[in-house]
């Protein structure tokens, strides 16, 4: 949009609607402080450590564990959009010519241009990036972090290494590679509500940790023992499963990586279908 | 919402089946045979489904629900007590409404597999996923869930049209990918308002909440919430004032997805006016605000659909505009007027419909879909003006169509409330609307071919030079039409097939009006 288009009365009336809206949302929270109604988030945070020790990793994966997976479809939609916006699987009618489809080129940029420095402290900075991606997913039960965190790191690894070492880089994610690890993401997190539907009825039921006892002590062992915890507290040692919540975070973690990495993968080289840069662009093709 | 069973399993299925379609066509990307069959088995998976389920609730992670009055757990859903878990309800209304979602999303598949070019995957996937969002929308009683589907939904909106990969989709697109965040943002800011307010975002359990405390001086925070709400509101339907985006969207997008943008618009309409009324229905102006927009958006889009020269650009102003046919009555919130709003929104999908598979086949006489260039064809597909005209009749509010049945329960519901302005400008739009749509119909199928500004220099689009070039038009486009205009004569003539389903929902929800 020009912002000249803003002026006179048009400036006006949204300078006037912005005004109302700062007023409502300004009075609301004042109201709201110190009065926010705790409502459901007692019993949820009454209950959550029963399963993970992170709280918010209850919260997050198992009570509202649902909301995360369509939070994760969000990601893996703009991702597919994006990509599409810029070339990747644009249709035509077969009835109808029209005009050629919208392409994007890729950026230009040389690697030539960087620094010694930054040639050699590119690689291990992005080894030390990966790892720590890694790390986080997997103390997702016990700290803070998770499968969302774990992917923006190694995308943004990913990234670094790109623009430090240019196509032929140490992370050399390709663009099938990287779609296909964004769908194996979102299909393994849904895949996850499976067992649960299928046992109880309830759609991503946390088998593993069974707060309700609604199935049968096998599936415990097979759920819950591989990610089973045993805290040493003052209080005493303290054991609990986080059950499918680590197999959600590495679902999302995958997700993650392939989204945001088509997404730096597409805006860096652009996109093409023609089967002559099928080879060229990213090491392999689609 | 009486039933106890609190597992259902057909409303897991309706949302995972189209996420493991998606991502499945989306892998598969130019194996169109394969994406052909993979997604037309989902589809009409999703079809028996609607039809063989019974009613319920999904309580997706297995939580139970808090008694307060015992301070015990329990899984009957029929037990009013504070949601764990995030809850999903199928009854009537879903039923109906998701079943012709349904039926359309089986339509566009076949015509979409069989009419497009390579790549499918990715344009295939999107349109799941606007099935996913409308269905999750018009079943989830959570604020949070809302918000959330409301995302998804816009954003899969900006992959179906920019898909066609033209200019004109691109910049509609990225338009209405940067004004439908505030869609989003709007919900989030009137869920973070009534969450912070009752600490529920289960729509039932919020409801309950307002109604059983007295809210004192808090009550202000409420018209904030229901601020917010119509701002998503607007943005999600494409109501005034921003009509014109919308209209840039449905027309930009191949017919065939139109047909289902159009249908996930109305069912986000009809899911976010049932939540607002239920939610604000009581506040004072809350109703007569919605109202307003509402009528607004019927005159300003038959308006616009009166000015256009194109089949494609007509048919995108008319849905819009006649998506305020839906909101009035659910503005006015009375059980007819609610009636009548919720069989609105089922013919208004099913005649757009075949209006938009109507003129999808258009293009396949290689002229576009300008009345300046493609004109005669009624002689070449005489069934096809048949279906055009017939479905004209219906949009139009002609008996025996579907169309009348919805409208004038609308204009009655409108005179018993006191509103005779309503039902005249319901009157008017069913009058204007056949003219728009007419004029269209006349110039590209009954007007002589010879006639044809055609050979003067200069006056032709350069569509028309490009596409010069018949295309037969495939079986399965005029089946499709077929099964749309017999189930708009069907409902036309037995209304009650539909309106059985949407009393209890009118019953539930109804408020009475006062002028």
């Amino acid at each position: 949009m020009d912002p000249s288009e803003l002026r006179g009365k048009r400036g006006i009336l949204a300078a006037v609607a912005l005004l109302i809206i700062f007023v409502g949302m300004m009075s609301s929270l004042v109201k709201l402080s110190g009065n926010v109604n705790p409502g459901i988030s007692q019993v949820y945070n009454i209950l959550a450590f029963l399963v993970a020790p992170n709280s918010l990793s209850t919260w997050l994966y198992d009570w509202r564990g649902f909301d995360t997976l369509l939070e994760t479809g969000v990601i893996y939609v703009g991702a597919v959009v994006s990509v599409l916006v810029i070339g990747r699987g644009m249709v035509r009618m077969r009835c109808r010519q029209g005009e050629p489809p919208v392409q994007s080129p890729p950026l230009e940029y040389k690697t030539e241009s960087l620094t010694v420095i930054l040639k050699y402290f590119g690689l291990p900075t992005a080894m030390l990036l990966v790892s720590y991606g890694i790390l986080v997913v997997t103390g997702v039960s016990t700290s803070g972090g998770g499968g969302f965190q774990c992917g923006v790191i190694v995308a943004s690894a990913y990234l670094l290494t790109t623009i430090f070492y240019g196509k032929k880089n140490p992370i050399n994610f390709g663009k099938r590679f990287l779609v296909g690890i964004g769908s194996a993401g979102w299909a393994g997190y849904a895949l996850c509500g499976l067992p649960g539907f299928l046992t109880t009825g309830y759609w991503q039921y946390n088998l593993g940790a069974d707060l309700w006892n609604l199935v049968a002590p096998i599936y415990h062992t097979i759920f819950g023992d591989p990610f089973r915890l045993s805290l040493a507290l003052q209080e005493g040692v303290f054991n609990s499963t986080p059950g499918i919540i680590p197999l959600l975070n590495i679902g999302e973690a995958f997700n993650v990586i392939g989204a945001i990495g088509l997404i730096f993968f597409a805006f860096i080289y652009g996109w093409s279908d023609s089967p002559a840069d099928q080879d060229t662009e990213g090491g392999k093709g689609e | 919402m009486t039933e106890s069973i609190s597992n259902l399993w057909s409303i897991a299925l309706l949302v995972t089946i189209p996420i493991f379609a998606t991502i499945i066509v989306n892998l598969l990307f130019n194996r169109n045979r394969a994406i052909k069959y993979i997604s037309l088995i989902s589809a009409l998976s999703l079809v028996v489904i609607t039809i063989l389920s019974p009613y319920g609730f999904q309580w997706f992670t297995g939580q139970p629900a808090l008694n307060p009055n015992t301070l015990t757990f329990t899984f009957d859903a029929s037990i009013p007590a504070w949601r764990m878990a995030l809850e999903f309800y199928f009854g009537p209304l879903q039923q109906v409404l998701i079943f012709v979602m349904a039926l359309i999303l089986v339509l566009v598949i076949g015509i979409a597999t069989n009419g497009l070019t390579k790549n499918q995957g990715p344009y295939i996937g999107m349109i799941f996923l606007l099935f996913m969002s409308a269905a999750i929308i018009i079943m989830v009683n959570d604020l949070y869930h809302l918000w959330i589907a409301v995302e998804i939904g816009s954003l899969v909106v900006v992959g179906v049209v920019a898909a066609s990969g033209e200019g004109i989709g691109q910049k509609a697109a990225l338009k209405y990918a940067l004004f439908s965040a505030l869609s989003g943002a709007g919900l989030a800011i009137a869920l973070a308002l009534i969450l912070g307010l009752t600490g529920y975002s289960n729509i039932s359990d919020a409801i309950r909440y307002i109604q059983t405390t007295n809210l004192a001086g808090m009550s202000s925070i409420l018209y904030v919430a229901f601020g917010f709400f119509i701002l998503s509101w607007i943005y999600a339907g494409g109501l005034v004032p921003i009509h014109p985006l919308k209209s840039e969207v449905y027309g930009a997008a191949f017919p065939h997805g139109t047909a289902m943008l159009q249908a996930q618009s109305k069912l986000m309409l009809v899911a976010i006016g049932l939540v607002m009324l239920r939610l604000f229905g009581s506040l004072p102006f809350a109703r007569e605000v919605m109202l307003s927009i509402s009528v607004l958006t019927m005159m300003l889009g038959v308006v616009m659909a009166l000015l256009q020269t194109d089949l494609r650009w007509i048919l995108a102003y008319l849905i819009v505009s006649h998506s305020g046919l839906v909101t009035v009555g659910i503005s006015l919130g009375t059980y007819d007027a609610l009636v009548g709003g919720l069989f609105q929104a089922v013919n208004d999908v099913l005649y757009m419909s075949v209006l938009l598979l109507g003129c999808e086949a258009v293009y396949y006489f290689g002229k576009g879909t300008s009345t300046k260039t493609a004109v005669g064809i009624a002689k070449k597909a005489p069934w096809l003006a048949l279906a055009m005209v017939l479905g004209t009749f219906a949009a139009s509010g002609i008996p025996p169509f579907n169309g009348f049945q919805s409208k004038i329960i609308l204009i009655q519901s409108a005179l018993k409330v006191g509103l005779p302005e309503v039902a005249v400008v319901i009157l008017i739009l069913s009058v204007t609307t056949f003219i728009a749509l007419f004029r269209g119909i006349y110039s590209i199928f009954l007007k002589p071919a010879e006639t044809t500004p055609l050979a003067v220099s200069g006056s032709v689009p350069s569509e028309a030079q490009e596409d010069d070039k018949e295309t037969p038009i495939p079986r399965g486009l005029y089946l499709s039409l077929a099964i749309l205009v017999v189930i708009t004569l069907i409902l036309g003539v037995y209304p009650d097939l539909v309106i059985r389903f949407l009393t209890p929902v009118a019953q539930a929800v109804s408020i009475p009006w006062y002028p």
